[in-house]
């Protein structure tokens, strides 16, 4: 991090006035929205209008089902590699306008191989895991 | 504001001779730091009996630790003494506590580091407790064999750690180097000393006696403990360095004084009272004999039972801080010294007969002190160290050998019996020193203080000190009569014992059981009869003569290397002890004469310290000649004597208040415990109904009354306990906006 | 390059850590039982490499130490962390995981990477200590809060790890949730803080705040944001009205895991306030030089932040000794007992530097130890395999135990504060700082405090001691391992021995916030610059542009 320069802004509670504004409008606007429709529309209820799809197919079982937990193990293994790859992009395209063999360009290469290295830790942690048999 | 050095004063008027100038300053002597094993040695010694007592040892190494620590602490003491000589020097071991606050003028600090101070006054005390001590560890390591795991025993490990740290504590106490560190060590040996009472942890006497003990030296160390607050609050240090320089301005300057200057010495003293057993704190000491014998002989005869002693010495500058607290010093301790010999007299136990010696012995130290002569008083302590030490272990023999018989109506003859000889005749030394039969130590340490008790000017607003002298002489002769009532009851006249009851008597020794098992083997145990004591063997034959020898040598200090100005006038007058005393050559009897040259200060119209040779003489041979026409020539006379006082009703209180101690235990139990005992049952009322059934009670209630009220948010529920703490936020926040926003001062 | 070098070198002990971690979490897979049996030693090992490694690569120049507003901070108080740590590791070894291996060791059950948890547990043990290391040396905002997370995360999960039972679960769930909200907070409180001043830096917090209050007081915008920040982290250090968590959590988890809590993350919620109060101040310290060049004494903390400071000090030491004396549970008890003692410690953060924020470090010092010590007689013992936990099971422990009822004696004795125990020095030395800073009343309220807290360890030094054994406690035995005894026994005899290093101990700890002291006068780059800026409005957009800057 570069040493930002200090700057003292006599920043008082009143510079944040109108985001207060915006805020207390979207409140407003949200709880009058609530209470007219309240007020203004007739408000019936009976068994059609209970049903989850008033006009399609009824729904069978319940939503709240368990998925066997290593789709989850295995999609955050895939997380994994996909941040690095998220991170790699932008990497790759910085490190080749460096000067090579710059100070820069070695500080560079050496932070990405760290970040290559804890992958390949956490790589290998699942694999001893056994995060990758499906018996 | 001139009453602060009066007391110096008239005694320079006096002897024309100016009083000792302040405190020679202190050396630092980083060179010497080795002299810190002297204290590390006995800690070693402590940590490894309790390794073995964890690891459950069966032999004697505790012994054999403890007397080798303690012999290499003598070894080093003496080589400590080689090399500083008088002192003082300041031997710096370790940082302890140095805090300072405040700033600028107001700036305070308190320093109190671990470190010695050692100069002449240190060093005679730690000359004598050392040896001691090693003499009396190797006494014991044949003394608690019964102990020995080996023979079922459980405390002989035990034993000796509680010695190691005594000695540890007792160093400490002595060669302090400011108050904070000798309170250590002085909280330390009534620690120890506790452990140590209260070693028969079976048995119900012992318990009552350590807590006695215990609580006895409490009220003392209170009075000690407010002292040093008051003079780090008067002076600003706890050091004795920068203390006697700023107690000598202290003489000097005028502005000095108020109430908390003159409480001082005052309270300082009721911790030495409390420690060395004087009035009105003396009456756990004779309990005290409880522990073992060896324990009676070091901690409440020898050593820990002087640092009261060793503290007004040690002080003794702050002592004229008011011109009446020498006075009190003396004659509480010349009263104690009464008191205790007149129950001395009339007691039967013969170890309980040394306590109460002992009590009077540390009263005419007090005395000592009082009348000015610290040298007197050190010369004392140092003599009586070792011819106590020697009547304790005579004691403790005898009492290993007839199963805890100590009864003097039941033993006689003890010097015509095979293998008690040694301590039939150590203990007649013993005896000598004690009654202060001319040419013994205690005969010319004594007579130190009797003498200076007529010298001495008494200043204005105390009772007489002439009549404090002639008190004195006259408990001399009572000393001299209790002395030898115990060894001609015990070892002269004609054989004849009794065992003691192993199972019920007070003073039995569980240590005994083992130790007798061979002998109940064999056709019972008969009191009489078939009893066979048996002789103490080589450890104890081997400390008994030895301490013999040194209570008969420690009379040389007093002529060598100068008749009147010996070893130990000159250690005494180099240390903080001399401070305000007239200089030394004024209490040497040879130069006395010549110096004083006035008309006061006179006994039967000589000069004091030579007509006290005499007259000291004559009353203590008027007393062991009735000890001997009462106890050897004509026993049933003292019975006869006995029973004509009580039938006479004038006279029968006195023999009955002698033998009853003066009631004062049933004093102190209905004036103090009683009255304590109520209002604790009071309190402990007030305590169930009021602040338990009230107080506490209701405080209990609200909680749980505020509980019901917010019970929905502390279920356990997450969501009650994150709305709780966004709540407290809010509040906080809500409260912060709201004040500031009035503009109020937060 | 070198300045990147010089930092790094720095965060050895961290990097050392950090790969200790992954050691750990490595082996801890391992089929083999030895190899996974050395787990807790490597552990150990690495926290020893660490301490080894502080002294050695903390060696400041200018470049590394001028972004520091404690410099020393990292070079002493790490070796205390680390010592703590080294016997709160002890504490775990054989607890965590004991019925799994157990079922693998008997055969019960086959081997499975899956269930097994001890590489996971360890790892996570030495990132936490790896983020409290790294509170210590933190530079600016974002380091320090990502240091607190560092600290936090592993432990909501070792938490859940701690022990099969549904308790646990629930303790770290609530735990979580909780220590997310709580850094919502003081995250909040950060961006206010960067809203004032326009910088992340604490250093230059520093110099800006300087100046705010010598041109007519530090702004309101950050006096909020103080505010939050500290009720924020009210949280880490178990401090009202933060505190709710606490006795559940305590309880829950682990007895092992009980004691970690205690101490890391209320360490590092110790630090973090240090560290930020530090960037405004206390009142006399700090000096600045004015445009005219005179030196000025600054303002120091705003009042408001002192009284808010005061009465969480003022509730958390009441809430927490009120609360532990109705306590029948042990771990619920020393849970409020710890709350109490953040109460004490903040005596010293409110009177501040030197003496304050030294007695501070040196009470989390002794806390660690003597609140170890208590938690491994805790740990130790258990019966049928369950963690012992209310008083009774602990009363007349002498008679069969007699290590560990002394063990828990002189622990009581020291969190009671008793005279030559450690804990009492420690209380001394922070009742000293407040007094000299003026804070008498505060002090008066902490030793009324201490007095009712003696009545509930008076009874954890009587029960096991002097009482007689009750049903409950006949049945207990030793624990399956020796190790957390003997962290007891560690931790006991650091209670009484280590008064005697008093001087150098309270030395070090002075010197560990001796740097800030000294940094009389916080730079105040481009004074009459920024004094001119107070007005301009333009500026919020060169705030703008220094923060995109910041922020690669």
């Amino acid at each position: 991090m570069t040493a930002s320069t200090p700057i003292s802004l006599a920043l008082a509670l009143d510079v944040y006035l109108p985001v207060g504004i915006v805020v207390a409008m979207a409140i407003l606007f949200a709880v009058f929205n609530l209470i007219a429709t309240k007020l203004l529309g007739p408000s019936r209820s009976g068994q059609t209008k209970g049903i989850t799809y008033e006009s399609g197919m009824n729904p069978v079982g319940t939503a709240r089902k368990r998925f066997n937990v290593r789709f989850y193990i295995l999609a955050m293994t895939f997380l994994v590699f996909d941040v690095e790859i998220i991170f790699l992009y932008p990497w790759a395209v910085g490190y080749s306008q460096l000067t090579p063999r710059s100070p820069e360009a070695t500080l560079f290469l050496g932070r990405i191989m760290f970040f290559l290295a804890a992958s390949v830790v956490a790589y290998l942690y699942a694999w001893r895991k056994g995060v990758f048999r499906w018996e | 504001m001139t009453s602060l050095s009066l007391h110096a004063a008239s005694l320079a008027a006096m002897a024309s001779d100016q009083a000792s100038a302040a405190v020679p300053a202190a050396v630092a002597a980083p060179q010497l730091a080795w002299a810190g094993w002297i204290l590390w040695l006995p800690l070693l010694s402590t940590i490894a009996c309790c390794l073995c007592a964890a690891f459950r040892v069966r032999g004697k190494a505790p012994a054999v630790i403890t007397v080798a620590a303690l012999a290499g602490s003598f070894a080093l003491t003496l080589a400590l003494y080689g090399k500083v000589q008088h002192g003082p020097v300041r031997i710096h071991l370790f940082d302890w506590i140095d805090l300072s606050w405040g700033s600028g003028a107001g700036i305070n600090s308190l320093t109190a580091n671990f470190a010695l101070y050692i100069d002449s006054l240190t060093l005679i005390w730690m000359l004598f407790v050392t040896p001691l001590g090693t003499l009396i560890a190797l006494y014991a390591s044949e003394y608690m064999e019964g102990d020995l795991p080996a023979r079922g025993g459980r405390g002989y490990a035990r034993f000796f750690a509680g010695v190691s740290i005594f000695l540890f504590a007792m160093g400490s106490l002595v060669m302090a180097d400011n108050l904070v560190m000798l309170y250590l060590g002085w909280e330390g040996v009534g620690f120890a000393s506790y452990l140590l009472i209260g070693y028969y942890y079976t048995r119900p006497s012992a318990v009552y006696a350590a807590k006695k003990a215990f609580i006895m030296n409490r009220i003392g160390d209170l009075g000690l403990a407010a002292g040093i607050w008051l003079i780090w609050l008067n002076f600003g240090t706890v050091e004795y360095e920068g203390l006697f320089q700023a107690l000598a301005q202290a003489g000097s300057d005028e502005s000095v004084g108020g109430w908390s200057v003159k409480a001082i010495p005052f309270l300082l003293m009721l911790g030495a009272f409390g420690k060395s057993a004087q009035l009105p704190l003396y009456v756990w000491l004779p309990d005290a004999m409880e522990g073992p014998t060896p324990v009676s002989a070091l901690i409440h005869a020898a050593t820990m039972v002087t640092a009261g002693v060793y503290l007004v010495a040690r002080m003794y500058p702050a002592f004229l801080l008011h011109e009446l607290a020498l006075p009190t010093v003396a004659w509480v301790g010349g009263l104690t010294a009464l008191l205790a010999a007149t129950i001395g007299m009339a007691q039967y136990d013969i170890k309980r007969i040394m306590a109460y010696s002992t009590v009077s012995q540390l009263g005419y130290m007090f005395m000592g002190l009082g009348v000015m002569t610290s040298f007197g008083a050190v010369y004392h302590v140092f003599t009586h160290a070792f011819f106590k030490a020697v009547l304790f272990l005579t004691c403790g023999a005898i009492m290993h050998g007839f199963a805890g018989q100590l009864d003097l109506r039941k033993l006689s003859g003890l010097r015509r019996l095979p293998g008690w000889k040694i301590t039939a005749w150590t203990m007649f030394v013993g005896c000598l020193c004690l009654a202060g039969v001319p040419g013994s130590s205690g005969y010319f340490s004594k007579d130190a203080i009797l003498a200076q008790a007529f010298v001495t000017p008494t200043p204005d607003g105390a009772w007489s000190f002439r009549l404090l002298g002639w008190l004195a002489l006259f408990t001399a002769g009572l000393t001299a009569y209790y002395t030898f009532r115990v060894w001609f009851r015990v070892c002269a006249g004609p054989v004849h014992f009794e065992a003691g009851d192993e199972h019920h008597g007070a003073d039995h020794e569980p240590a005994h059981q083992a130790g007798h098992a061979g002998h109940d083997a064999h056709g019972g145990h008969d009191h009489g009869g078939d009893f066979h004591p048996h002789a103490p063997r080589l450890a104890i034959n081997f400390v008994l003569v030895a301490l013999a020898v040194g209570a008969v040598l420690a009379a040389i200090p007093y002529f060598w290397p100068a008749y009147g100005d010996g070893w130990i006038q000159q250690m005494v007058s180099h240390s903080s002890a001399a401070a305000g005393v007239p200089s030394h050559g004024a209490e040497g009897a040879a130069s006395a004469a010549g110096e004083h040259g006035g008309s006061h200060a006179t006994l039967l119209g000589f000069d004091p310290h030579t007509a006290m040779y005499v007259v000291s003489s004559v009353f203590g041979l008027v007393g062991i000649g009735f000890a001997a026409w009462l106890h050897l020539l004509n026993r049933k006379a003292a019975d006869a004597l006995r029973a004509r006082l009580l039938a006479n009703p004038l006279t029968r209180w006195l023999p009955t208040a002698m033998e009853n101690k003066w009631y004062v235990d049933e004093l102190y139990i209905a004036a103090i415990r009683k009255p304590l005992w109520f209002c604790g049952h009071l309190f402990a009322l007030f305590d169930r109904y009021i602040i338990d059934g009230v107080l506490v009670d209701g405080t209990a209630r609200l909680p749980k009354a505020l509980g019901r009220l917010f019970q929905p948010l502390q279920s356990g529920a997450l969501q009650g306990y994150a709305v709780t703490m966004a709540g407290g936020i809010g509040l906080i926040l809500a409260w912060v906006v709201w004040v500031w926003m009035r503009g109020m001062a937060l | 390059m070198t300045d990147v070098v010089a930092k790094l070198q720095t965060l050895v002990p961290e990097v050392t850590l950090l790969v200790g971690a992954v050691l750990a979490a490595l082996l801890g897979l391992s089929r083999r039982k030895q190899v996974r049996d050395a787990v807790p030693w490597v552990t150990i090992a690495t926290l020893l490499a660490a301490m080894v490694a502080v002294p050695f690569f903390n060696q400041l120049d200018g470049t590394t130490a001028a972004g520091l507003l404690m410099p020393m901070l990292g070079g002493t108080f790490k070796l205390g962390i680390l010592a703590v740590a080294v016997l709160l590791c002890l504490l775990t070894v054989g607890l965590v995981d004991r019925r799994l291996e157990q079922a693998f060791a008997t055969g019960r059950a086959p081997f499975d990477a899956m269930r097994t948890i001890r590489g996971e547990f360890y790892a996570f043990f030495l990132l936490s200590i790896t983020g409290l290391s790294l509170v210590c040396s933190a530079r600016d905002l974002v380091w320090l809060f990502l240091a607190l997370e560092l600290t936090s995360l592993p432990t909501y999960i070792m938490v859940a790890l701690s022990r099969g039972s549904r308790r646990a679960q629930e303790a770290a769930v609530k735990y979580f949730f909780l220590g997310a909200m709580a850094s919502a907070v003081f995250l909040y409180g950060f961006a206010l803080l960067y809203g004032a001043t326009g910088t992340l830096v604490l250093t230059d917090m520093r110099g800006t705040f300087a100046l705010q209050a010598s041109t007519g007081g530090v702004s309101n915008l950050a006096v909020i944001g103080m505010i939050l920040t500290v009720l924020g982290l009210c949280f880490k250090i178990a401090a009202a009205p933060m505190h709710f968590y606490a006795a559940d959590v305590y309880e829950g988890a682990a007895a092992p895991v009980t004691a970690f809590l205690a101490f890391v993350p209320k360490a590092a919620g110790m630090l973090a306030l240090m560290l930020l109060l530090g960037t405004m101040g206390w009142s006399g310290h700090s000096m600045i030089v004015d445009s005219i060049g005179f030196r000025q004494p600054i303002e120091g903390l705003p009042q408001p932040v002192v009284t808010v400071l005061w009465m969480i000090a003022t509730l958390t030491m009441t809430l927490g000794n009120v609360g532990a004396l109705l306590q029948r549970s042990v771990k619920r008890m020393l849970a409020y007992s710890s709350i109490a003692h953040s109460g004490y410690m903040l005596i010293g953060i409110i009177a501040g530097p030197t003496t304050g924020l030294a007695a501070v470090l040196f009470y989390l010092f002794a806390y660690g130890i003597m609140n170890t010590a208590a938690f491994a007689v805790l740990a130790g013992l258990e019966r049928r395999g369950e963690e012992i936990e209310s008083l009774d099971d602990l009363a007349g422990l002498r008679q069969r135990h007699p290590g560990m009822s002394v063990v828990m004696a002189l622990a009581a004795g020291s969190l009671m504060g008793l005279p030559p125990l450690l804990g009492f020095w420690g209380k001394l030395y922070l009742f000293i700082a407040g007094v000299q800073a003026g804070h008498v009343p505060l002090v008066v309220i902490a030793a009324v405090n201490s007095a009712i807290a003696a009545w509930y360890y008076l009874r954890l030094v009587g029960l096991p001691i002097l009482s007689r054994p009750s049903p409950q406690s006949e049945t207990i035995g030793n624990g399956l391992s020796v190790w957390p005894r003997v962290a007891g026994v560690l931790g006991a005899v650091g209670v009484i021995v280590l008064p005697l290093l008093l001087r150098p101990m309270f030395d070090t700890a002075a010197l560990a916030v001796s740097g800030y002291a000294k940094a009389d006068s916080p730079t105040a780059p481009a004074g009459t610059l920024a004094a001119k800026a107070l007005a301009s409005e333009s500026l919020a957009s060169e705030a703008l542009a220094s923060e995109q800057e910041s922020a690669d």
